[in-house]
């Protein structure tokens, strides 16, 4: 495999950073949904997800998203993505998902985003 | 032709750089609107735009009852108090329609009219483009998606190739189809006889399995929910917020159902969409039947491997060599309907070993197959060891056994048996049968005496009395000890061997040796079913008593 999935989550006071790498696709997005839900499960609900060495994102890695974020909300956390590459970027727009997450530049943008707007609507 | 002053022209002049700098419509139009009101102090203004041969309104301003998007109307925009009506462009072709109320404190005089017409003139070729660009980035927004869609599946179809288990397919399935058209609430259900259902969920509850089966037939592949026929399932499907289902299918049965829940924004499921969701059912549907091929494999395997264990426990259960017994001969076989099967025979010495020591004969037979019947065999073959010569009577043997027995293994395991203890030197058998089919004792004139049950089958019942039968044996006297699989064979009519038949058979063979009997009767057996499939196991022992011995 050439570009091997890669997750990595390091804890800021009561924000989780998930840095993600590589290729998020059908055959990865277990992996992530699995560690997803363990954050959820221990109740770390404010969650950047550090895209910036992501080079591939599938319909399925979305699908991870999708999954958790109406929980997440619910308990007023919010999942903030950083660091979109341009063309990983793209496929999140075609597919709608700047409407329903908040994309920032980088990881810095996105806990900033945290103080400002802590969760958003359904 | 009126001239139009200086400044007018400069404004025409700026509005022309503007017009046809922006290619987003909506600026375009603002701009044209407010350049309008401004210089002619209007406060009701309108734009409508032709889109697919119709006017609709794009912009209102001060006309509070007309809507944008509405289908214009000029009568109903004079009712409403514009006075002006200008076309957009060519007169006979407009690509829109300009609508003014009456400027504050004054007319409009004709050099403002030129104006206007001016500026619309300008106006009509900037809209023309904005519309063209708007177009292609439609286009290529459907291009994109189109290949998005290819990805999608394609992506899908690699996560199945490396998915084994139903529920890691569920799952893939899932994420994908939310993934790409960003929803949350969905649910994905399949099923298969003889394993579980694999589903998966979020914000949608599905109606009982049974229900879906009943329902599903008559569903096409992907459809809207408000397009179903009225139906129970519908409904419910319909009150749970899915708005598209999608059909899994092997061959023409269905074997799954997906439903999901509204596109963010109000994005409708459009024919495309559908088409691609019932192409990633399909490939789903795949995905399953493999899934389920693969773990039905695998258990087929494990279960070939605990036969061929049970089978060789069982080889070692039988004993290696029969006992040599003063005045008799003894022969015994057993053949299992598959590998492994639930017959058991044995021979052990009571106390020593000698031909002239009393020897216990056993045939039993256990419920079951497979490994739990070997483990129960091996028990019974435990307990009887264990009992023998410390236990001074067959009853109490018997007794004894149930007891263990029952206390040893699950109620609905049990056994068999017809235990027979022979003294070779005194000639006489006594016996306890236990719930054991009725045995055979040939007497060398022909009189066939049975061998009935004297107490129920051991570790059925707890706390059972076991009565003991005896019979003396003389020269030529054959005693055939056997499992229900020899008088229960069936032909093809599916009539049984029975008790009459075998008393039949075995008299005028009774002068052979006990192997041949047994080999004979084998082969009976085999003529009697011809082509009629055996599912029983075959065990037979035989005693032949050939004379009497000197004490």
């Amino acid at each position: 495999m050439p570009n091997p999935f890669v997750l990595n989550t390091t804890n800021r006071e009561d924000l989780s950073i998930m840095s993600i790498e590589g290729y998020l696709d059908a055959h990865t997005a277990p992996q992530f949904e699995e560690k997803l839900q363990a954050e959820i499960e221990a109740g770390r609900t404010r969650i950047v997800v550090d895209c910036s060495k992501l080079s591939y994102i599938s319909s399925a890695g979305l699908g991870v998203f999708m999954s958790f974020i109406e929980e997440i909300r619910e308990h007023s956390g919010d999942i903030k993505i950083s660091g979109l590459a341009p063309k990983v970027r793209h496929t999140f727009e075609i597919l709608g998902f700047h409407d329903i997450f908040d994309l920032l530049d980088d990881v810095q943008a996105a806990v900033k985003r945290f103080e400002d707007k802590p969760t958003r609507e359904v | 032709m009126i001239s139009l002053g200086a400044s007018r022209l400069e404004a025409l002049l700026e509005s022309a750089q503007l017009l046809h700098s922006s290619l987003d419509l909506d600026d375009l139009l603002r701009h044209l609107l407010r350049s309008v009101m401004g210089r002619l102090l209007v406060s009701k203004a309108l734009i409508a735009v032709e889109s697919g041969g119709e006017m609709r309104l794009a912009l209102v301003r001060g006309l509070p009852r007309l809507k944008a998007g509405e289908v214009y109307s000029e009568d109903d925009a004079r009712a409403c108090g514009v006075e002006y009506v200008f076309p957009i462009g060519e007169e006979r072709h407009p690509v829109g329609t300009l609508g003014i109320g009456k400027p504050i404190n004054k007319e409009i005089n004709e050099e403002e009219i030129e104006f206007i017409k001016a500026l619309l003139g300008l106006a009509a070729s900037g809209i023309s483009n904005a519309r063209a660009h708007n177009e292609t980035t439609r286009l290529n927004q459907e291009l994109d998606q189109k290949v998005q869609d290819l990805r999608t599946l394609l992506d899908l179809v690699r996560g199945f190739n490396s998915t084994l288990d139903p529920e890691g397919v569920a799952r893939l399935l899932s994420l994908t189809l939310t993934g790409h058209w960003a929803i949350r609430k969905h649910a994905v259900v399949a099923w298969r006889e003889g394993h579980p259902p694999a589903s998966r969920a979020k914000g949608i509850e599905l109606p009982p399995l049974e229900h879906i089966k009943l329902q599903i037939a008559d569903l096409p592949e992907a459809a809207r929910t408000n397009d179903l026929p009225e139906s129970e399932l519908s409904v419910k499907l319909i009150s749970q917020g899915a708005e598209l289902v999608l059909v899994m299918r092997s061959g023409d049965a269905p074997i799954g159902l997906l439903a999901l829940g509204p596109r963010p924004g109000g994005l409708p499921f459009t024919a495309s969409d559908m088409e691609f969701g019932a192409a990633l059912a399909a490939q789903a549907g795949v995905a399953f039947e493999n899934s389920w091929y693969f773990r039905e494999t695998v258990e087929r395997k494990r279960l070939e491997q605990e036969l061929s264990l049970a089978a060789s426990i069982q080889e070692n259960l039988f004993p290696a060599a029969l006992p040599r017994l003063a005045g008799c001969e003894l022969a015994a076989r057993n053949r299992p309907a598959r590998q492994c099967g639930g017959d058991y025979y044995d021979t052990l010495p009571v106390a020593a070993s000698t031909d002239r020591h009393p020897h216990l004969l056993c045939v039993a037979d256990v419920s079951g197959k497979g490994l739990p019947a070997s483990l129960l065999m091996s028990n019974i073959q435990a307990t009887l060891r264990a009992l023998l010569g410390r236990i001074p009577t067959l009853t109490e043997l018997a007794a004894h056994t149930n007891e263990l027995l029952y206390a040893t293994t699950p109620s609905n395991k049990y056994v068999t048996a017809v235990l027979v203890q022979i003294d070779p030197v005194r000639g006489n058998i006594r016996y306890v049968n236990a719930g054991h089919t009725d045995c055979l004792l040939l007497r060398a004139d022909g009189e066939a005496v049975w061998i009935q049950a004297t107490g129920t089958p051991l570790g059925l019942i707890p706390g059972m009395p076991y009565s003991e039968g005896s019979l003396e044996l003389h020269p030529g006297d054959v005693l055939a000890l056997y499992s229900d699989g020899v008088t229960e064979a069936q032909d093809e009519q599916e009539d049984e061997y029975g008790e009459q038949r075998l008393a039949d058979f075995l008299r005028p063979i009774a002068h052979e040796s006990a192997e041949t009997i047994v080999d004979r009767i084998f082969a009976e057996i085999d003529r009697f079913a011809g082509a009629a499939p055996q599912y029983d196991d075959i065990t037979l022992l035989v005693l032949k008593r050939l004379s009497d011995v000197e004490e």
